[in-house]
């Protein structure tokens, strides 16, 4: 019993010790922070992917050296997290000074946001230097809520060794872009003579989906936002050559059903294609085990990438919007913006910056480009109605696994999507 | 009793066999951290690394200050393990020892709120965490978890086996409440108390969800919310992740094969010779 | 209640309950404040927004029961907690006889106990999102059964792309990584059984069969509810195990109803509908724990 005792005598003692050390340790990190010079601090919620948050650093301390008065502290968080982290912060009353955003999130925050204009040189004087395609996303009610950072772009990563194997050859330019049914033919054919194991991956997502989308010439709403288009001729046709091409073998359902991640299995040197965006060049830039490339995606009744990108946005009620904002015109600038999409390996928004000098995939960056430039307006407009695209992506996404598995027919489930849209438009009004 | 041979072989090949199979995904995730990315998306995926290589420890360590995680983590999980103990030991206690208007309500009420999901009520917690002024302070991953529903359930469920007899001897003796808990209880619960060290170490080690809506200062990250940030929108950095996990694992091993040793007999007998 | 378990109970415990009413309160007070202020009260609180319309940004707007309305009529909100029910029937008893089954090996005299009871709490201590990757690299489309088939001159399964093969790779995910938890649970339980009440059963002539059924099952009966319990509330929110093993899928196959409820919550930016969703959940879930709880009587002997 004595010895129990005494046991127990150290083990509270210890917990009251190591409380105080940890209420201690919390309250002197926050002295040591105000004791400083008086530094204004600017919490910048950050997500990576690859190596940007490492990039933005360097930013960072290059401007804290030009700007002696200002902290930056990057809080970083995975992507996923991100919209739960900036809720709590924002209606718990601690919105923090700036956050990196992704085209899906930045509708839902920009009620949120600082409204840039002023302080960028007016709404035209500061979208006139970016891509016309990516406006929508961050010019909202004609207030600038965002700055963009970078542009992405939905495009096809080819494994070059199986096409070699094979004997197929994929588009030099522009001019012999192949038709969908021409680039189905060409997959099998790789199948049946290489190596391969599967003809395309798709990534899992209907945003990526979409690009079928308006390449056939459909849309999932009419330009002015009022209803949905997505359960017109375009749409089921988009849907069904998707099911065509699961049902043919060319598509493996193991992605869409399976939920096995395409960049997997497009890693193992036995996939064919990978339909993806831009930002799989920095992830496969390692692969040592075979020759891979990006070629140009087929054409429907056109040609069209879907643009996306990553912004930066300061927040209202922060107590630092004004120095947020000055930090956002720095990033914004041609030099810093173009420093940042080199380094990261990214495209830039900027219209004047579009010919980095990459330090790998010069060539791939110019084709990804390419894709953009030929990309219909219909893309950007849908994605960045972000009132009502969250009400439908999940329920769109499930459809379209729903229709591989045979669930429902194309027509059926794109007729329900459209009520949602529907929905969703009669809600926001 | 004395287990005839045959049954000893018996109980060993069954072992043997269930910590094979239980094993095995562990010891394959072990080896992955040490693959190169073109072997960790290999197919036919192989067990053994071809060629051994740090990489991904080093990168992981690279991208990140992991020693202060680590510390942070660390005076998480101690301190409130510490306090968890403690407090739901006296719970425990009281619940299964006593009959009190509203005992029974109140345990199923805390068990019960296990189900309502955390992410939920996510911005509550974040605005009473601020209000106390908890906000990017270790305590607030310290003290409001440690009030687990779990612990106080499984102290109570281990105490409604410790006969009366046992307490009402020290009652008799003249002890008073306090020293019947700190006294006798406390020593007679050395199992279950180490099964809930063990439990709660690794649940303030592995926890994220408090983390996540606490902390915002990176100095005070953990290390399970300093390991998320491998994941991005596109891009899972599958080998920073697995090589951290391997290493986060450690202090968890360590706890648990000290802790498992006081897993043993607590009562040599029911009292009731 | 009380009254037929003080009945149940010798004399002093009777007495007790006049003298010493404060003792219990203070016993239970610390771990109460600590769990009001930081889990009740965002709790109510939470409880409010499933009477609003809610993004968790922008000001909520009052719409009464209108959520728990559209709950009621949502049918894929009773499908998910159909399947998650499915789930659980399946998965809970699962766990209770492997890990009771496993305790009851490692409280023998073993050499190298504390080696095998590390090996299997070890999977309790990974993360799931690894547990998930490690599944897929044993049943997924490049995992390992796939690779043997391929050696073999088989063709490969998409195993995961499957319902029935998909929902049985969650369950044994599940049970994989769970099982070590409830099983030093039971240690600890099976510990607690005075070794004298064996001594005599076995000078009866009881065979070890049978002091399991007379003996070892009823003196566990308090770590028997608690585990049951346990596992029933974590098998209803089992969903980040799901996650990042098949996303939920095939087709919503492996997707249950706090995944459901997050999906609603987050992706679709409608938390009061999520709040409410919650409550009903809580609800249902308090229904069942206290029903379970009573018939067993606490667990009590």
């Amino acid at each position: 019993m004595k010895k129990n005792s005494k046991a127990m005598f150290v083990l509270l003692s210890t917990l009251i010790l190591s409380l105080l050390l940890a209420a201690c340790g919390s309250n002197e990190s926050v002295n040591s922070g105000d004791s400083g010079k008086k530094k204004t601090k600017l919490d910048f919620v950050w997500f990576s992917d690859g190596v940007e948050g490492e990039v933005m650093k360097e930013i960072i301390a290059d401007y804290e050296a030009e700007n002696s008065h200002v902290d930056i502290e990057l809080i970083e968080v995975a992507y996923s997290d991100l919209p739960t982290k900036l809720k709590t912060m924002i209606s718990g009353g601690k919105p923090p000074a700036l956050a990196r955003i992704s085209t899906s999130e930045i509708g839902a925050f920009s009620s949120q946001a600082v409204d840039l204009a002023e302080k960028l040189g007016g709404v035209d004087g500061f979208t006139s230097q970016f891509l016309d395609s990516i406006k929508p996303y961050y010019v909202v009610d004609n207030k600038v809520v965002a700055s963009p950072m970078d542009v992405t772009a939905n495009g096809i990563m080819y494994n070059k060794t199986l096409f070699d194997q094979a004997g197929v050859e994929v588009p030099q330019s522009s001019d012999d872009i192949w038709t969908w049914d021409e680039f189905n033919e060409a997959l099998k054919t790789v199948l049946n003579k290489s190596d391969a194991q599967y003809g395309l991956v798709w990534d899992f997502t209907p945003h990526r989906w979409s690009t079928l989308l308006y390449q056939l010439g459909g849309s999932m709403m009419n330009s002015d936002g009022t209803a949905a288009t997505i359960n017109n001729e375009a749409g089921v046709k988009a849907v069904d050559y998707f099911k065509k091409m699961h049902d043919e073998g060319v598509i493996p359902t193991s992605v869409w059903l399976g939920g096995e991640n395409p960049n997997n299995l497009f890693r193992t040197g036995k996939t064919a294609a990978h339909l993806s965006g831009n930002w799989m060049i920095s992830n496969y830039k390692d692969i040592t085990d075979f020759e891979w490339g990006v070629t140009y995606m087929p054409i429907g009744t056109n040609r069209s990438s879907v643009p996306g990108g990553k912004f930066v946005m300061a927040f209202q009620k922060s107590g630092v919007e004004e120095e947020a904002a000055n930090f956002i015109s720095y990033l914004s600038s041609k030099e810093v913006n173009s420093k940042f999409n080199e380094k990261s390996l990214f495209m830039s928004p900027r219209k004047d910056s579009a010919d980095l000098n990459y330090e790998f995939g010069k060539e791939m960056f110019a084709l990804f480009a390419d894709e953009l430039n030929n990309t219909v307006p219909a893309a950007a407009e849908d994605w960045s109605k972000q009132d009502i695209v969250p009400k439908f992506s999940t329920d769109l996404k499930e459809g379209l696994s729903d229709v591989i598995a045979d669930g429902k027919t194309s027509q059926q489930m794109l007729d329900e999507i459209a009520e949602l849209i529907n929905e969703a438009i009669e809600d926001t009004k | 009793m004395t287990p005839t041979k045959a049954q000893k072989t018996f109980v060993y090949v069954l072992l043997i066999l269930f910590a094979a199979l239980w094993l095995f995904p562990v010891v394959w995730i072990f080896l992955s951290s040490f693959k190169n990315n073109t072997e960790l998306y290999q197919f036919p995926p192989s067990l053994l690394p071809q060629q051994i290589t740090f990489e991904h420890f080093i990168n992981a360590f690279e991208k990140g200050n992991f020693g202060r995680y680590f510390v942070n983590s660390a005076i998480v999980a101690v301190t409130s393990t510490l306090l968890l103990l403690l407090i739901n030991s006296m719970a425990g206690f009281a619940l299964a020892k006593y009959r009190f208007w509203g005992g029974t309500f109140l345990l199923l009420a805390f068990i019960s709120t296990l189900m309502i999901p955390l992410e939920v009520i996510m911005i509550p917690i974040f605005k009473v965490l601020s209000a106390l002024g908890l906000y990017n302070s270790l305590l607030a991953l310290i003290i409001p978890p440690a009030a687990t529903p779990t612990g106080v359930f499984l102290l109570r469920q281990y105490l409604l086996t410790v006969p009366d007899e046992l307490l009402e001897a020290s009652r008799i003796d003249g002890a008073n409440e306090w020293t019947i808990y700190w006294k006798v209880v406390l020593p007679l619960c050395r199992p279950i108390l180490a099964a809930l060290a063990i439990f709660s170490f690794m649940w303030r080690w592995d926890d994220f969800l408090w983390p996540l809506i606490a902390i915002s200062d990176p100095n005070k990250y953990t290390v399970q919310l300093a390991l998320s940030n491998f994941i991005g929108e596109f891009n899972v950095d599958w080998g920073s992740l697995l090589a951290m996990s391997v290493i986060t694992m450690i202090p968890v091993l360590i706890v648990f094969l000290v802790f498992q040793k006081h897993l043993v007999s607590g009562m040599v007998t029911s009292g009731m010779k | 209640m009380s009254t037929e378990s003080i009945a149940a109970h010798p004399q002093p415990v009777n007495k007790r309950k006049r003298k010493l009413q404060l003792a219990p309160y203070l016993f239970v007070l610390p771990n109460l404040l600590i769990f009001t202020v930081f889990i009740v009260i965002p709790t109510i609180l939470g409880a409010v927004y499933s009477f609003h319309e809610y993004d968790g940004l922008n000001p909520m707007t009052f719409i009464g029961i209108e959520n728990y309305a559209e709950i009621f009529t949502d049918v894929k909100f009773w499908q998910t907690l159909g399947k998650t029910a499915t789930y659980a029937i399946i998965v809970v008893p699962l766990i209770y006889i492997c890990a009771l089954g496993i305790a009851i090996l490692l409280v023998q005299q073993i050499v190298l106990k504390g080696f095998f009871r590390a090996i299997f709490y070890w999977p309790t201590m990974i993360s799931f999102i690894i547990v998930g990757l490690t599944w897929r690299w044993i049943f997924g489309e490049l995992g390992i059964i796939n690779g043997v088939l391929e050696a073999v001159g088989k063709d490969s399964v998409s195993f995961l792309s499957d319902p029935f093969f998909a929902k049985l790779t969650v369950i044994i995910a599940a049970v994989w990584s769970r099982l070590g938890f409830f099983m030093v649970i039971f240690v600890a339980g099976l510990l607690a059984i005075p070794k004298d009440y064996y001594e005599a059963a076995h000078l009866d002539g009881a065979s070890k069969l049978r002091a399991f059924f007379h003996i070892t099952l009823p003196l566990l009966k308090p770590t028997t509810l608690l585990v049951v319990m346990l596992t029933t509330i974590e098998a209803f929110k089992a969903y980040p195990l799901m996650f990042a093993l098949t996303g939920g899928g095939p087709n919503k196959a492996t997707t249950y109803i706090v995944q459901y409820i997050y999906e609603t919550g987050f992706a679709k930016q409608e938390l009061g509908l999520a709040s409410a969703m919650s409550i009903v959940l809580f609800v249902i879930i308090t229904i069942f724990t206290v029903l379970q709880f009573k018939l067993t009587k606490g667990g009590e002997n």
